[in-house]
């Protein structure tokens, strides 16, 4: 038992260890620009059309349930506001994380793992060169731009989705929708909502590469980090989505 | 420039190098034998720093790399080239790409220089049709081969490590690496190479290391191996007996 606790300690650590390296490695030389143009184009050009489709749906399905809850009370014109607000600040930046990590997060983490298994971490250091400069920096610097970008443009469709559900099947005015997603982009949504994605992609990536890069063994070595690696970010991405909201509600004077 | 002091290494529970001490000068010709799993590649990672020792020293050039940590040991690998016992090749680059890579990393040449440099190493080695081909489109071979092309971009390395260079290849395949591993050896550049095969340790060696069971059992020249009585010696031997 105590054994067990001892390993978890010291594997926490060496999480600690590889994302801070990996997380300071932006700011120091030698930099690797076209591996962070890579990885860019892999995670967040290739997840683009993924992201649409799923917070186009999200966006429908919050609004239809909205629309028939609210229209029973006769607040239907409450739809944009409660919709706008549920995306920008929770469901947009949630949803983009959990496709970037099912997609991205497991591809970080087998790619690297198969990596290791094959000894070309090895010949990395070998030659010299920083393994997690190399591999992990340019990971963590393109999740933590793209996964931003993708949630808000994620944001923008799954606000159209809601706009179409809002005025042709639940029948209310576009203007009063359009009207009520632009009060509530102000500073205190907008805020919470893009503070999020930075936190969720450096988590994403920095947990998938620490369990890439600790597979063992062979082919069952490489499904096992790559299951642990989608497994931890999805509680991650949960859990820190919940503490961010509670210090964000705080610290913008929201009273509950 | 290769000191081992009662190294010991044990992976978990496995005890592997169980007190090991030996000297290795600049320039030599060392083949390191011993049967599967003996620890044969296990001495090489730690040479170049990849793992460390439980207990006992490791001095490379006078310098204790034992407790060195890994941007301090980058000094210390460069006076290596080392080919790993799969290859090891990046496997997200073509041939070109892997051979360039300490060309792109280290200096700065221009794509046409690199161009060029690549065509020189892939013709030492034999491969140059397979200039852009991808890494899983190769034989076991080739692979080996360009892995040692791209060791050989290595910039002057003291002491080249090869490890199984020539298992599981043809006759003519092992010796035609054997007779590079000599010839890029020619020029006082000494190397340690890992193998169960005696007749090419024979070919490119002129000292022997024989592992058994975590323990070095012999440390001599041709005629002591030759003239060996161990038993496991033997066996090893037998195989060119019975071809001669
Ligand atoms: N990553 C590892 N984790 C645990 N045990 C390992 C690991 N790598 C090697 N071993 C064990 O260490 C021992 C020595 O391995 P090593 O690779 O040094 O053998 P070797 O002499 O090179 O064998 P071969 O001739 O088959 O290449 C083996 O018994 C192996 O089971
Ligand atoms: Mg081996």
């Amino acid at each position: 038992m105590s054994i067990k606790i001892k390993k978890l300690l010291s594997d926490l650590q060496d999480y600690y260890i590889l994302s801070f390296k990996g997380l300071i490695g932006i700011f120091r030389k030698p930099f690797y620009s076209k591996d962070v143009l890579d990885q860019m184009d892999y995670a967040g050009a290739g997840s683009f059309l993924i992201v649409m489709i799923v917070s186009l749906f999200i966006g429908m399905a919050l609004s239809l349930q909205l629309s028939a809850e609210l229209a029973s009370l006769g607040l239907k014109m409450y739809t944009g506001k409660v919709v706008g607000i549920s995306i920008i600040r929770e469901v947009g930046p949630v949803t983009a994380a959990l496709v970037y990590c099912g997609r991205v997060g497991a591809g970080m983490a087998s790619e690297l793992g198969s990596m290791i298994i094959g000894h070309q971490v090895d010949s990395l250091r070998v030659f010299g060169v920083d393994p997690i400069k190399k591999l992990v920096t340019p990971r963590i610097l393109s999740s933590i731009v793209m996964l931003p970008a993708l949630t808000i443009i994620g944001d923008a469709v799954a606000l159209l989705g809601g706009y179409y559900i809002a005025v042709f099947v639940s029948h209310q005015s576009g203007y009063v929708y359009w009207s009520s997603i632009r009060d509530i982009l102000d500073f205190e949504n907008v805020f919470s909502g893009s503070i999020k994605p930075f936190m969720f992609g450096f988590l994403i990536s920095s947990i998938s590469c620490y369990m890439g890069l600790t597979t063992k063994g062979g082919a069952k070595g490489l499904r096992k980090s790559t299951t642990n690696a989608v497994v931890f970010s999805i509680i991650m991405i949960i859990i820190s989505d919940f503490m961010l909201t509670r210090i964000l509600l705080y610290l913008l004077g929201f009273s509950l | 420039m290769i000191v081992f002091e009662k190294v010991s290494f044990s992976y978990s529970e496995n005890l592997i190098l169980n007190n090991i001490s030996f000297k290795i000068g600049e320039g030599e010709k060392v083949a390191i034998l011993g049967g599967s799993g003996g620890g044969k590649t296990t001495i090489l990672k730690l040479i170049v720093g990849l793992l460390k020792p439980d207990s006992g020293r490791i001095i490379i050039d006078g310098v204790d790399i034992t407790d060195l940590e890994e941007d301090e040991l980058m000094e210390v690998r460069r006076k290596f080239s080392i080919v790993f016992q799969d290859g090891a090749l990046f496997d997200s680059l073509n041939v070109k790409e892997n051979v360039a890579f300490c060309l792109r990393e280290y200096t700065n040449m221009t794509e046409k220089e690199i161009d060029e440099k690549v065509d020189e190493l892939l013709t030492i080695v034999g491969v140059e049709h397979a200039k852009y081909y991808m890494t899983d489109e190769l034989s076991g071979g080739m692979h080996r081969r360009v892995a040692i092309a791209r060791s050989l971009a290595v910039s002057k390395p003291k002491m080249f490590l090869y490890d199984e260079a020539t298992t599981g290849l043809d006759p003519v395949n092992a010796l035609n690496i054997c007779n590079l591993i000599n010839e890029l050896s020619k020029n006082g550049t000494g190397h340690i190479i890992v193998t169960h095969r005696v007749i090419d340790a024979l070919r490119v060696a002129d000292r022997f290391i024989f592992l058994k069971d975590g323990q070095i059992v012999l440390d001599g020249d041709r005629s002591i191996l030759l003239s060996s009585n161990i038993s496991d010696v033997m066996i090893f031997l037998s195989e060119l007996k019975q071809i001669s």
